[in-house]
């Protein structure tokens, strides 16, 4: 099911790249242009993906018949155990990189450690020391790091 | 051929430099015993500390990582049966039963020697082989290298992952990433849909750092893998290893069996050398074939010495192979040589054919690092094993926030842009649903990097000439093609007799 979905995402992907490739300025180039290429490319993508929804959907018709059913409500349940912890960590990655701009990286990169690192893990107090003490150790490692030998400017945010 | 030597000893030989590489080295194998942390990963994550670097140590650093990596896997795979790393499978067939008879110290230096002799071995096909092959590749025009580049694709994408169909989609889509940004010829701006974070393109690295780094912790955070984990840790708990390496000792018994060492490091360099097929599949095919050849196929997966040389032998000989296309082509045979090659092109320098004529000194440099890390591993991995040991306890919980932040650090000194963090998460979602859904992702990256080389030559050649048939009738041009639909066939119809059988037997 879930190769048919990604094959339709990449229908639509190929079908935007190729109606876009038609709208670049044309210089003087005779034969291929800017757009030329990717046209190419999105055509064949698109061609691939139909073969590919065609024998994943012949494989579905074919399980569908064979396989037993489970409620949706039983499996919506497995899924977020299973998954549970993908989701808030990305989650928490997002909102780590949009608060970073604001915070500053010291501050946002302490408290993300800390925090999926309590999410994934225990909350002995124990892990909760070894967890505060590699954070703020790595954070301000690679800092100290980056700012003096490569020259980076980190996001510095309202508090550094 | 000698120049190239006399440059690189010079180059690689300085104080500053060893020191760099046996850095790498120590990375390398510890990235490769902590089950979850990849090789690609490791170097992904090197890739940012070296851009203050000169370009030769930069280049060194992360060869000392690859060959530590290769390494890495048979410390977890010898002592708990699991792999390190996906190169490590094999390895565990035999040096774990090995070690359960109670010769732990023997599975590992045996694993050790055969890894540092295969690269020896490995290193000497590299520098005879890799000049002869660019000699040849400069004779290439734009028409040859695009058609070189379709051949690569489909070998790729023919011999990762489990369908062909996959693995081609896979590559388009690393291809089509790559054409966002400016047009490489005119400059034209495509595809960024008038946002402003698109518009200088999506940079390689930051697909690359998600895609293998990003979306390998979102695995291991699926409850599957989680349980895995604690149970695995439960049963480390219990035991208290104790060995003694015996280095002098078990050289010896590797060389003894001269037969397998040099086939399975032939193996191993040769599939090295193929585009997108990497350790993970030398390590299975060598230990395969010496099983094969071998006189007494039984004792195999008992624990014999045989088993362990071929695995291991195997999977760090490829390094030098995954080398030869790297060096003499500038088409990278993995992810870990893809960094490799974009990390030249941050120093401003162009991989390809001509790599070796105008900077002799950096592939003299590439050729030489790879030996002296082959040596590091040697010594590191005798002398600081009962060390190294200890890092498979880092506990899943500190692993994955840590490498995410060094995601993060990574992505942004690339080029101290912030919008690319929201590049990193969506590649990092991305390459988390092709795992998922078992699209391979070696395609995609090698896509990424050679999609932009394509449609440059491509252009070029139709411009120079807009014979299109050119493609057809110049005679090099034409056995990558032919070379191209014969992967593509020769794929499908071993997927269908694999297919036909497996309905037999059930019928």
């Amino acid at each position: 099911m879930g190769e048919i979905l990604i094959g339709v995402a990449l229908i639509a992907l190929g079908a935007v790249i190729y109606f876009q490739s038609n709208d670049f300025p044309a210089l003087n180039e005779v034969h291929l242009d800017a757009g030329s290429f990717p046209k190419l490319i999105a055509g064949l993508l698109i061609l691939l993906s139909l073969m590919l929804i065609i024998k994943q959907g012949l494989v579905l018709m074919k399980s569908k018949s064979a396989g037993e059913r489970q409620g949706a409500g039983e499996r919506a349940r497995d899924f977020y155990k299973e998954y549970k912890l993908v989701i808030l960590t990305l989650l928490v990655f997002f909102v780590y990189i949009f608060l970073m701009q604001f915070i500053g990286f010291v501050v946002s990169t302490i408290a993300f450690i800390i925090f999926t690192g309590l999410l994934v893990g225990s909350r002995a107090k124990k892990d909760i020391m070894v967890i505060t003490i590699v954070s703020v150790a790595i954070t301000l490692g690679t800092y100290f790091f980056f700012e003096n030998f490569l020259n980076v400017r980190f996001p510095s945010g309202i508090f550094f | 051929m000698m120049d190239l030597f006399i440059l690189g000893i010079a180059e690689i030989f300085q104080w500053r430099i060893l020191l760099i590489i046996l850095v790498g080295v120590v990375v390398g194998i510890l990235a490769g015993l902590i089950p979850g942390f990849t090789v690609a990963m490791a170097i992904v994550l090197t890739l940012p500390l070296t851009f203050g670097m000169d370009p030769v140590s930069g280049v060194a650093a992360m060869i000392g990582v690859f060959v530590g990596g290769m390494s890495g896997g048979l410390i977890t795979a010898a002592l708990l049966g699991i792999p390190g790393t996906p190169s490590s499978i094999a390895t565990t067939f035999d040096a774990y039963p090995m070690a359960q008879k109670g010769e732990p110290g023997k599975a590992l230096s045996i694993g050790i020697w055969a890894s540092f002799l295969s690269s020896i071995i490995s290193f000497l096909l590299l520098v005879s082989i890799a000049p002869q092959i660019s000699r040849f590749a400069l004779m290439m025009g734009p028409w040859e290298m695009f058609s070189l580049i379709v051949v690569s694709l489909t070998i790729i994408a023919s011999v990762t992952g489990d369908s062909l169909i996959k693995g081609l989609i896979a590559g388009l889509f690393g291809i089509l990433i790559a054409t966002v940004g400016a047009d490489p010829i005119s400059g034209i701006s495509r595809f960024s849909f008038d946002l402003q974070t698109l518009r200088a393109g999506i940079p390689f690295l930051v697909v690359l750092i998600g895609m293998f780094a990003i979306s390998r912790l979102l695995v291991s955070l699926e409850r599957k893998e989680l349980d895995k984990d604690d149970a695995k840790r439960a049963e480390e708990k219990l035991k208290d290893v104790r060995f003694v390496l015996r280095p002098i000792h078990t050289m010896l018994t590797v060389l003894k069996k001269p037969g397998t060492l040099l086939g399975s490091s032939a193996i191993g360099a040769i599939i090295g050398a193929i585009p997108g097929a990497g350790g993970s599949i030398a390590n299975i095919v060598a230990y395969d074939q010496a099983k094969k050849w071998s006189k007494n196929p039984e004792k195999f997966g008992t624990g014999c010495e045989e088993g362990v040389i071929a695995s291991e032998a195997g999977n760090n000989s490829t390094v030098g192979g995954d080398l030869i296309p790297t060096v003499a082509l500038g088409i990278p045979g993995s992810a870990v040589t893809a960094v490799l090659l974009s990390a030249l092109m941050v120093h401003g320098i162009t991989p390809g054919p001509l790599l070796i004529v105008n900077e002799p000194n950096i592939v003299g440099g590439i050729f030489f690092a790879f030996l002296v890390a082959s040596f590091w591993m040697l010594i590191t991995q005798f002398l600081g094993m009962r060390y190294f040991m200890k890092v498979t306890q880092v506990p899943v919980q500190v692993l994955v926030p840590v490498i995410l932040v060094l995601c993060v650090i990574g992505t942004f000194v690339l080029n101290n842009r912030f919008t690319d963090l929201y590049i990193l998460i969506v590649m990092g979602f991305i390459g988390y649903l092709f795992t998922k859904y078992n699209f391979s992702l070696a395609p995609a990256i090698i896509g990424v990097i050679l999609g932009p080389i394509a449609e440059v030559n491509l252009r070029r050649a139709v411009m120079a000439d807009p014979e299109w048939t050119l493609f057809l009738t110049r005679p090099i041009s034409l056995t990558f093609l032919i070379l191209a639909v014969l992967s593509i066939v020769f794929t499908a119809w071993q997927n269908y007799r694999t297919n036909y059988r497996l309905k037999k037997n059930i019928s």
